[in-house]
């Protein structure tokens, strides 16, 4: 019965108020559906955490999607054992990329006082969140090996389940429970997606994928002396 | 610029402005009795869902245990249970087949005793609810007749193609993962196969050699096995190919476990594509003046 409530009820709920509520806040706060950056207060940690942690959690993603929407491909592309090894090792390369990102990132909060004093309570939630999935994602690849094998066969058959309302979670419950809690923190921070800021992934358009980098920079006077 | 820090902080509490707050609220509100129907729903589809599994003590008797146990045909990969519930206190057997790795998690002296005896092979976890348990053990008591193990037909299978099978470099006709996602077995290579299933290089003596392999393979009991196989079985060719290459595997050494090479690739793989970001990006503030990127740095 958890298991209903942890595998079927939790995602549904989650994934239904990630549509209404970010629907909603996107009808009546529009502006706020922004990353909303801080390049203007720190730029130099900024670009070793933020660089590293999106390029990095990008391309994870994708490799988590694919196979959702192209089982029978994904499995012809591991079934050679070469393109396996090397598929997985990318993508533990990419995975402790964005955990060193990720790590940047929040020391880099609590570094700079200007970066610090922008910094919510959701924001840290947020990070947290995104750290311990990042590096429990890190841990599963690398201890229970190979997850781009058996994900296919256990996570994505529970996920399609789901997706045509008919729930099966016997694909699920019997893995390790380090396995189980990604694929609920997986879904918990799609709730988290319409009350922080990570709203900024469906900023349409999305060319700043490919475009050219921009240079923030604050132009200001330097500080003047202060009069005795 | 104190107004603007301010500004941003409360934008970024919940992406709204303090005065909006309340109109979250009354949504969340609205939310919520929705989400209640909704998961009403979806809690009693699930229910009936999984109350569809079950059946009677001797239907799962044979689909869950003969893999391992005989009732009066000798021990197999686990004990002959032929006078298990008079050997037995009643509790502890309700137990055990309830949850086999609680009990022997918690350090259980007969469940530790038959682990030592049974090759150190643990039972399963099957994932049985109290009805199923019930029902099994009301069918031990008395099953009208010794129950041997299911005898699955072989035929002499091919090691070497049961090795691509294992490998994934030949696909199985049914759609299943090649063994190699989740099992490393001798002889694979450098970072060999998967580790979130059991090593395999010794599986075929430990679970009982060609009639219990067989058995193994065409039934698939334990939950995870089962939850991926259900829908996908392997054919009767594909289980004496894999049996094959299983015995063959049995007689190697055990492979190194492939941790630490994978460790140091990882920490290799972020250094490079680190490093590249930075060659890739070294000049982003070069048509910046200099002064300007200076002070930006206070």
């Amino acid at each position: 019965m958890f298991d209903i409530v942890l595998f079927v009820v939790f995602p549904y709920v989650a994934v239904t108020v990630a549509i209404i509520s970010g629907i909603s806040r996107y009808r009546q706060n529009r502006f706020s559906y922004s990353s909303l950056s801080s390049q203007f207060l720190e730029n130099r940690t900024l670009f070793w955490g933020s660089v590293p942690w999106h390029y990095g959690v990008i391309t994870l993603l994708t490799a988590h999607l694919l196979p959702l929407l192209f089982p029978s491909l994904w499995g012809d592309l591991l079934s050679d054992r070469i393109r396996l090894y090397v598929l997985e090792v990318t993508g533990l390369g990419l995975a402790l990329m964005t955990v060193v990102g990720m790590t940047l990132l929040i020391v880099r909060r609590l570094r700079s006082p200007r970066v610090l004093a922008v910094t919510s309570t959701a924001d840290w939630l947020l990070l947290i969140t995104l750290l311990t999935q990042v590096a429990i994602g890190f841990w599963i690849a690398l201890v229970y090996r190979w997850g781009s094998g058996w994900y296919l066969h256990t996570s994505v058959p529970w996920m399609i389940s789901l997706l045509v309302f008919q729930p099966e979670i016997q694909y699920v419950t019997a893995l390790p429970w380090l396995v189980q809690f990604h694929l609920l923190a997986g879904f918990f921070l799609v709730l988290l997606f319409p009350f922080t800021r990570l709203v900024h992934v469906f900023t349409y358009p999305f060319t700043y994928l490919w475009r050219p980098i921009q240079v923030v920079i604050w132009n200001r006077r330097p500080p003047q002396k202060q009069r005795p | 610029m104190t107004h603007d820090l301010l500004d941003a902080k409360s934008a970024g509490a919940f992406g709204s402005l303090p005065g909006r707050r309340s109109v979250g609220i009354a949504d969340a509100r609205r939310v919520a009795m929705v989400l209640i129907w909704i998961v009403a729903a979806l809690v009693g589809s699930a229910r009936v869902a999984l109350a569809q599994g079950g059946g009677d003590g001797e239907t799962l008797f044979t689909q869950k245990c003969t893999a391992c146990h005989t009732i009066g045909g000798g021990n197999l990969v686990g004990p002959d249970l032929a006078g298990v519930v008079d050997r037995r206190d009643p509790a502890w057997l309700s137990q055990w087949i309830a949850q086999p790795d609680k009990v022997l998690a918690a350090g259980d002296p007969i469940a530790t005793q038959m682990l030592a005896e049974f090759n150190n092979v643990p039972m399963p976890n099957l994932a049985l609810t109290e009805a199923e348990v019930s029902a099994i053990i009301t069918y031990l008591a008395n099953p009208g007749g010794a129950v041997t193990a299911p005898v699955v037909a072989m035929g002499v299978g091919d090691a070497a193609h049961g090795r691509a099978l294992f490998t994934g470099a030949s696909r199985l006709a049914n759609g299943g993962p090649p063994c190699m996602s989740c099992h490393s077995i001798a002889g694979l290579g450098a970072l060999g196969g998967g580790a979130l299933g059991p090593d395999l290089t010794f599986a075929y003596n430990t679970y009982g050699g060609d009639a219990g392999v067989a058995t193994f393979l065409n039934t698939m009991p334990t939950v995870t096995m089962n939850a991926v196989w259900a829908r996908q079985p392997l054919t009767p060719a594909e289980q004496d190919d894999l049996r094959a290459f299983l015995q063959e595997a049995s007689v190697q050494q055990r492979p190194p476990q492939a941790l630490w090479q994978l460790t140091a690739l990882s920490v290799l793989g972020t250094l490079l594509f680190m490093g590249a970001g930075h060659l890739y990006w070294r000049s982003r503030l070069g048509s910046v003046r200099k002064t300007m990127v200076q002070r930006a740095r206070i």
